[in-house]
């Protein structure tokens, strides 16, 4: 089970697992984005690697019209998968508790 | 434990419950379970994104070797792909340059101890293990 949507905050919530069958759904919300966004990421259990394709794809387009997405509240897991992939070079990223 | 999947990302579900009633039958920490479920999951999904047209399930086998994981997942009737072959993988190029996809194997082999490939008869066996952290 996966799930995206606008928080009250106005950040974007991402709940449950991100995996190979849940990317078309993860794309749709973020293709819908036009402007910089938060990514909470404090529901999120688990990314794949197709779950980094959606990321990627979607900083590339958002940096062509100089916005970025930020990443939030990321679990160790999921912080290790990030820094195997070099995305905290290219993601502005923040554990859980910072 | 032993069981077969569908060749769909349908199945992933289905799998990552298998696991985990595997670890909790185990009594296997939080720490070891995520490598080998996004081990498993990554491996899985390859095998359903190139071979779309096989029929055939796949075979998933976990054991507790006793400080360690071992699972063992074997594909019928399908052309040879060796997952352990290093592949080249960027992880350091400025955003513009940095490819979508590819860094599956690369991540597996960052999680998991050990990944073996034996091929024969038209099967892919492919066995990863990961020592409990």
């Amino acid at each position: 089970m996966f799930e995206i949507e606008f928080g009250d905050d106005g950040n974007i919530r991402c709940m449950g697992r991100l995996d190979a069958a849940q990317c078309e759904k993860a794309q749709r919300f973020m293709d819908s984005l036009a402007e910089a966004g938060t990514l909470d990421f404090a529901g999120l259990e688990y990314i794949s690697s197709a779950g980094l394709g959606v990321l990627l794809k979607t900083q590339k387009r958002l940096a062509e019209t100089g916005a970025a997405l930020k990443i939030i509240n990321v679990n160790n897991h999921i912080k290790d998968v990030f820094r195997y992939s070099g995305f905290n070079a290219i993601f502005d990223i923040e554990a859980s508790g910072n | 434990m032993q069981k077969s999947f569908a060749r769909s990302y349908d199945s992933l579900k289905e799998i990552y419950d298998f696991t985990e009633d595997f670890f909790q039958a185990e009594d296997i920490a939080e720490p070891t379970r995520y490598p080998v479920h996004f081990a498993l999951e990554e491996l899985f999904t390859n095998m359903v994104k190139y071979n779309p047209g096989n029929d055939h399930d796949i075979q998933l086998n976990v054991e507790n070797g006793g400080d360690h994981v071992t699972v063992t997942m074997t594909d019928y009737d399908v052309d040879a792909f060796d997952v352990t072959v290093p592949r080249k993988v960027d992880t350091k190029s400025p955003l513009a340059d940095r490819p979508v996809g590819g860094l599956g194997l690369h991540l597996i082999r960052r999680m998991v101890d050990t990944l073996d490939y034996h091929y024969a008869d038209r099967q892919s066996r492919i066995t990863f293990t990961k020592r409990f952290e």
